[in-house]
């Protein structure tokens, strides 16, 4: 299995600073003028955040990211719609985009999917979450008990399946049903999405030994990830799959470890984080604790360009082969990893394989 | 007060003119949605697809004058909602009009991408809400609710999508559809609500029309029926203390000459098959009432395209020529806009024209045939002077 890095598009602001969410980059409104009265801003209401997303895929691209991951966040603007926006612009990105069942009919998901994948050839890929809590559900019109979040994505990634390789297709089910459904002609034989699950439960992770394309695990110490890996791994083939293995971790990579740590503490400082909790815990270069309510995974990478390689590495050793990378801001930062740690990470996991295939 | 106009964008392939369904652009097989061809517009070797063909026509739209246009949505039809995303970029003055079911989409999702391609869009998307047809075929959606029970439905999912759109907290107990402490976050909430224009002939429609539409949208019908739908609708809204414009999705031919927009039906018309007609006059089963209002107006027996005339430049067989909806208006450049001032003057505030290729056409109609359209400006200024 080929390794990928995908680059985290960040849907509810972005900016130079840990706090970025205040500094919205890109945004425009009437109220809020960044400059003096007494200087002339040329922008008017003429760009906005949109126009920021954009760049930051292109930055993706063209600092050689497999793809972009489009998260879901509340506070942000709704993936679908973004990674339509984005898809013309880029040529090979994958646009792994964030969603939970509860959105609607999941023909209609499937439907819609068709449609993006005639016109990006291919491209579209789809990462269904769990959603937050019980009251946050709630607010988005969802009152499913915790325990049946599972089960419905099981139904929701079933008929949409059904739906894309099969008609006519009928399925009734606790949360979905759909009669003689199914594409014909030109909409049929689309490339049915890449299913990109996560959840550390039993349950969780059953599910995706069952279903999923790539599970995704949220950012823990090599070692950690290793055993996880390889517990999925083998439930997996329990079912006679084989699936791939995501890492969902933040980045702050520096040409020193010293600038590294520097810029690392400035964040935290500068985040949502900081108020009443101690200090990142810091393992090696791994720092929990510390990526912002922007960037979201549970830990950090922190380091020179070459321990942060080698972490990379060291992690595609332990299985990994879908890497959801983010750092603030993300469009310089595309371009930072891209050209100093993308290669350089490659050419190590590309001289490891061949040297166990020898 | 001005009229609207809007173009459509063909989700579905289309033939190069009424003449003949080949040659036909998009990979879609004329005629047939069980098959696809290939090396039609798009699906080249050169990584153009559909969509290429689908931003000129947009581009043209624009340029020639059209707010924008209706991006219909059926089992066999690329979707708007990708389609809107996709060309939000590229396109300066296009209003996306999106139908959609709301059974589809959760109401707080169907919010927040509204909003998100507000903002991508600098407020162009617009909805085309869809209530109707049912039966078997709703099923092949996923959707399993009853035709009453869908209007009842599609009233909830408007409250619930207009009372999170300013940011809430919004709270709502509805029998298809619950939120608690809902709302978009801000920069989202800040956005214009989009303009409804709404779909279905049935009375339960036009219940769920009044409380919600800006614009009662149908099809082209015999002027009379029309007249009495649109007197209809507009008195209902007024009893709930909301007023209602009606707005009117139509296919045109237009030629420089009467004879030649004929000549063009005409050639349509002897190029079709036997079965393609019996099949025109016997459809497969649906609950839609516009359908069945439409096939109402037609003869028993057609043996001329003359058959399907059912007024002075009002055709009623252009399904038969293309995917789609049934009647139009064929006519001199002259003729057709009269005839579409004759329908501002019995209540039309909106139109969604089309015409086959849609492309080429987009360009025909918006030099030829808008600027002949008198719209309201008369009555405006008679008003003013009297």
């Amino acid at each position: 299995m080929t390794t990928e890095f995908l680059w985290q598009l960040p849907t509810s602001g972005d900016g130079r600073y840990g706090n970025s969410k205040q500094e919205r980059r890109g945004e425009r409104s009437s109220s809020r003028h960044p400059y003096s009265d007494g200087v002339t801003d040329p922008r008017g209401l003429n760009f906005n955040y949109f126009d920021y997303l954009h760049q930051v895929a292109r930055a993706a691209e063209l600092a050689g990211f497999e793809g972009i991951r489009i998260p879901e966040d509340i506070n942000g603007d709704e993936p679908w719609i973004v990674a339509g926006y984005v898809a013309r612009g880029s040529r090979h990105l994958k646009l792994l985009t964030e969603f939970d069942a509860s959105r609607g009919s999941s023909v209609y998901a499937a439907k819609n999917t068709v449609s993006y994948q005639r016109f990006t050839d291919g491209r579209f890929a789809w990462q269904i979450s769990a959603g937050g809590n019980e009251q946050h559900r709630r607010s988005l019109g969802d009152f499913v008990a915790d325990d049946e979040i599972i089960p419905r994505i099981e139904e929701f990634v079933t008929v949409a399946r059904g739906v894309l390789t099969q008609s006519p297709y009928t399925f009734k089910g606790k949360y979905f049903e759909v009669l003689n459904g199914g594409f014909q002609g030109a909409l049929s034989n689309q490339k049915v999405p890449a299913v990109y699950l996560s959840g550390n439960s039993p349950e969780a992770l059953a599910l995706s030994a069952k279903t999923a394309d790539v599970h995704i695990f949220d950012a823990a110490s090599v070692d950690e990830i290793k055993q996880k890996i390889d517990h999925l791994r083998a439930i997996a083939s329990q079912h006679g799959r084989q699936i791939g293995f995501g890492l969902r971790i933040d980045i702050i990579a520096r040409e020193t470890e010293q600038e590294a740590i520097f810029d690392a503490y400035r964040a935290w400082q500068q985040s949502d984080k900081k108020s009443g909790s101690h200090a990142p815990s810091i393992n090696n270069n791994l720092w929990a604790g510390l990526a912002t309510d922007i960037t979201g995974a549970d830990a950090t990478l922190v380091g020179g360009y070459e321990q942060v390689t080698q972490a990379l590495v060291e992690y595609a050793a332990a299985g990994v082969t879908s890497f959801l990378l983010s750092s603030i801001p993300h469009f310089e930062e595309a371009y930072r990893l891209g050209e100093y740690v993308l290669p350089a990470v490659r050419a190590r996991i590309g001289h490891d394989q061949q040297r166990r295939a020898a | 007060m001005t009229i609207d106009v809007f173009w459509r964008i063909p989700t579905h392939g289309e033939p190069s003119s009424h003449r003949n369904r080949i040659p036909h652009r998009g990979d879609w097989f004329p005629g047939d949605d069980s098959k696809a061809q290939s090396g039609s517009v798009g699906k080249g070797s050169d990584g153009a697809n559909y969509i290429d063909y689908i931003a000129e026509i947009a581009h043209a739209a624009e340029i020639s004058g059209f707010q924008g246009g209706l991006i219909p949505s059926f089992p066999m039809t690329d979707e708007p909602w990708v389609i809107s995303s996709l060309l939000a970029r590229e396109t300066t003055s296009f209003r996306f009009m999106i139908p959609f079911q709301p059974g589809f989409l959760n109401p707080v999702v169907a919010a927040r991408m509204t909003a998100s391609l507000q903002r991508a869009t600098g407020g162009r998307a617009l909805y085309n809400i869809i209530t109707g047809g049912g039966g078997p075929a709703q099923l092949w959606w996923g959707d399993s609710a009853t035709h009453d029970d869908r209007y009842g439905r599609t009233t909830e999912f408007l409250d619930v999508l207009k009372g999170v759109w300013n940011g809430g907290p919004f709270s709502y107990q509805g029998k298809f559809y619950q939120v608690e402490d809902a709302g978009l976050a801000d920069p989202l909430s800040q956005e214009d609500y989009p303009e409804i224009y709404f779909s279905g002939s049935s009375d339960a429609a036009l219940g769920s029309a009044s409380k919600h539409a800006d614009y009662y949208l149908t099809w082209l019908e015999p002027f009379d029926q029309l007249r009495e739908k649109f007197d209809r609708v507009k008195s209902r809204t007024q009893i709930l203390g909301r007023k209602i414009k009606c707005a009117i999705r139509v296919d045109i031919i237009a030629r420089p000459t009467e004879e030649e927009a004929w000549a063009e039906i005409e050639k349509g018309f002897n190029s079709l098959s036997r079965e393609a007609l019996d099949k025109f006059q016997n459809p497969d089963g649906s609950d839609s009432v516009g359908a069945a209002r439409q096939r109402g107006n037609r003869p028993t027996t057609i043996n001329s395209y003359k058959d399907l005339i059912i007024e002075p430049n009002v055709w009623s067989g252009f399904s038969l020529l293309r995917g789609g909806q049934t009647n139009g208006i064929v006519g001199s450049y002259e003729q057709v806009a009269e005839r579409l001032d004759e329908l501002v003057a019995l209540g039309a505030d909106a139109f969604i024209l089309a015409s086959t290729p849609h492309l080429e056409e987009a360009y025909r109609v918006g030099e030829e045939v808008l600027p002949l359209l008198r719209g309201k400006t008369d009555t405006a200024i008679l008003r003013a002077v009297g």
